[in-house]
């Protein structure tokens, strides 16, 4: 039992990683009932700035989709993917009727000035934390293209993917559910 | 070449400015601050990536979100295109106010055309959400043919933005005293007005700009710019027909129109008319910079600022290359085959991306 613990991470320290993985960012059994913050809280990156999709972070502790996920051992737990046959009562819809192109209504209000306030170095540090995700991705196997620091439509399909397989929420951009199940702090 | 144009959809009558925030993975920006006219980031798909604002959402097809953070575009929705009118990430934005010129210049990059649609409303949003401390370009078409929308738009950004620069390009054509009131309205340390003169010789500069009388309507108008304290950047395109006439536009400069700012000499650009007459208009500057030369040493000796414009270093004599800042905008802008391994290709311009490979310069090669 020891030998098998140490096993893994060292396989991953020497970067033997396996091609698609679920890795859950782990929830101790010993919380009650969720009432209180679980390790997953306490331990979660604290990013220094809010990224898409995001108004805060205090959001992150009513989302059950992290409450679902546990294993005994703590750290990650690779599986082999279950399939799940699709449930009998589904059926496939006949008739997509065609999605109309969104509605844009331009505010009336006058023109009011709003600067777009850029901060020096902003570009390369956007492409630092790309290309920690790519590495990332590569990693788990959601990703094959360069580790460039650019994102591309690879990118946004990998993202895509990752998310709906980690029941984060799909937008396939870079966000602070998605930066914390990989483990990167963006700072 | 960085694309000013994209794919839309939205659903809309009229057209409209959006500026586009993606809040994604960049430090220091907050979605709270969302403006009226933003529209934020939702989520991407293969199909497009879907914004989200105040005014209801709208999707952008092929092209990246990451590329286009920060941009205001101004969307044309029955069509379903965007034009990119501001780039955050560019120094180079130039808001196109008219089509229509009142001059025909023989090396004309834009030919002008008749119809005109009034943008002024859409340009007063745009630059207001224009990146903090950035130099808006303004051209045509003549700019000035709408004189009256143009400095109420100056004078009203300028008023609501203090950090915001611009350059006009105009022909002088069309100041008189009357404009004196409107432009003492603006702040003058932060426009620079560019004015194009191609020679001393009266005719010469009537030939090219295709109107008679130009000339000494220009020279006016210059003076009245004088008296109301603007910047003015003289600009000068290089060509064969006024080549050998930069000496004497030199001392024409420094005798009469000692306060421009800078004198602006500039190579030839490839398109437009000037493509149509190429082989009668350029002038290789790399096997013949004599008369540049002359005239960018008379005129610096008598304290006048001069640039060169659209010069690839290589085709520079080496006094002179601590005058060519790079200048051909970033979207038009690229390198040759021989300039990979050059040393000073992160300082040079380059060439424009329809600058043609078999009538150049003669002197071509690494500078560095």
């Amino acid at each position: 039992m020891k030998k098998r613990l140490f096993a893994i991470p060292s396989l991953l320290a020497a970067g033997f990683l396996p091609a698609e993985v679920e890795a859950f960012p782990s929830k101790p059994t010993l919380t009650d009932n969720g009432k209180s913050p679980s390790l997953f809280d306490v331990f979660r990156m604290d990013h220094v700035y809010t990224l898409a999709g995001h108004r805060s972070h205090s959001s992150h502790r009513s989302h059950s989709s992290h409450r679902s996920h546990r294993s005994s051992n703590g750290g990650y737990v690779y599986r082999a993917p279950v399939y799940r046959a699709p449930s009998p009562s589904y059926a496939a819809p006949l008739y997509n009727p065609p999605t109309p192109a969104p509605t844009y209504q331009a505010p009336a209000t006058p023109p009011a000035p709003a600067p777009l306030k850029t901060l020096p170095g902003n570009a390369n540090r956007f492409k630092e934390i790309v290309r920690e995700v790519q590495f990332a991705m590569l990693a788990f196997g959601y990703y094959n293209g360069e580790l460039d620091g650019v994102m591309g439509p690879d990118m946004r399909a990998g993202l895509q993917r990752m998310q709906a397989d980690y029941k984060l929420k799909v937008t396939g951009t870079i966000t602070p559910e998605t930066l914390d199940a990989l483990k990167i702090e963006a700072r | 070449m960085i694309p000013l144009r994209i794919k839309v959809e939205a659903n809309a009558e009229q057209p409209f400015v959006v500026r586009l925030r993606s809040f994604e993975a960049m430090p220091g920006t907050e979605r709270g601050a969302c403006h009226p006219h933003d529209v934020c980031l939702e989520a991407v798909d293969a199909n497009g990536a879907e914004y989200v604002g105040e005014g209801g959402s709208l999707r952008i097809l092929g092209i990246d979100p990451s590329e286009i953070d920060g941009d205001v575009l101004l969307v044309n929705p029955q069509r379903g295109t965007a034009d990119r009118i501001i780039r955050s990430s560019s120094p180079h934005n130039t808001l196109l106010v008219t089509e229509r010129c009142d001059q025909l210049c023989v090396m004309c990059s834009q030919p002008p055309k008749k119809q005109h649609v009034d943008l002024f409303e859409h340009f007063a949003i745009a630059a207001m959400l224009a990146p903090e401390g950035a130099t808006i370009g303004i051209s045509g078409g003549e700019p000035t043919l709408f004189k009256d929308q143009l400095l109420g738009f100056l004078a009203r950004v300028m008023r609501a933005r203090e950090d915001l620069h611009f350059h006009v390009l105009t022909n002088g054509q069309h100041f008189d005293d009357a404009d004196r009131e409107a432009m003492h309205a603006l702040d003058r340390s932060r426009v620079v007005w560019g004015v194009p003169l191609y020679s001393a010789e009266p005719d010469v500069h009537d030939e090219i700009v295709g109107k008679p009388g130009a000339h000494e309507k220009l020279l006016s108008n210059l003076a009245f710019l004088c008296r109301v304290g603007a910047q003015v950047e003289l600009r000068t395109v290089l060509m064969r027909p006024n080549a050998d006439g930069l000496p004497r536009l030199a001392r024409f400069l420094a005798a009469s129109v000692p306060f421009i700012q800078t004198w602006a000499i500039m190579q030839l650009e490839n398109i437009g008319y000037a493509r149509q007459n190429w082989s009668r208009l350029f002038h290789d500057s790399s096997s013949n910079f004599s008369p540049i030369a002359r005239g960018i040493d008379f005129a610096r000796s008598r304290g006048i600022d001069v640039q060169l414009y659209n010069f690839p270093l290589c085709t520079v004599p080496l006094p002179y290359r601590n005058l060519a800042p790079s200048t051909i905008s970033d979207w038009k802008r690229t390198y040759l085959e021989a300039c990979r391994d050059c040393r000073l290709r992160n300082h040079c311009g380059g060439f424009f991306e329809w600058h043609p490979k078999e009538h150049g310069y003669a002197g071509l090669g690494r500078a560095a």
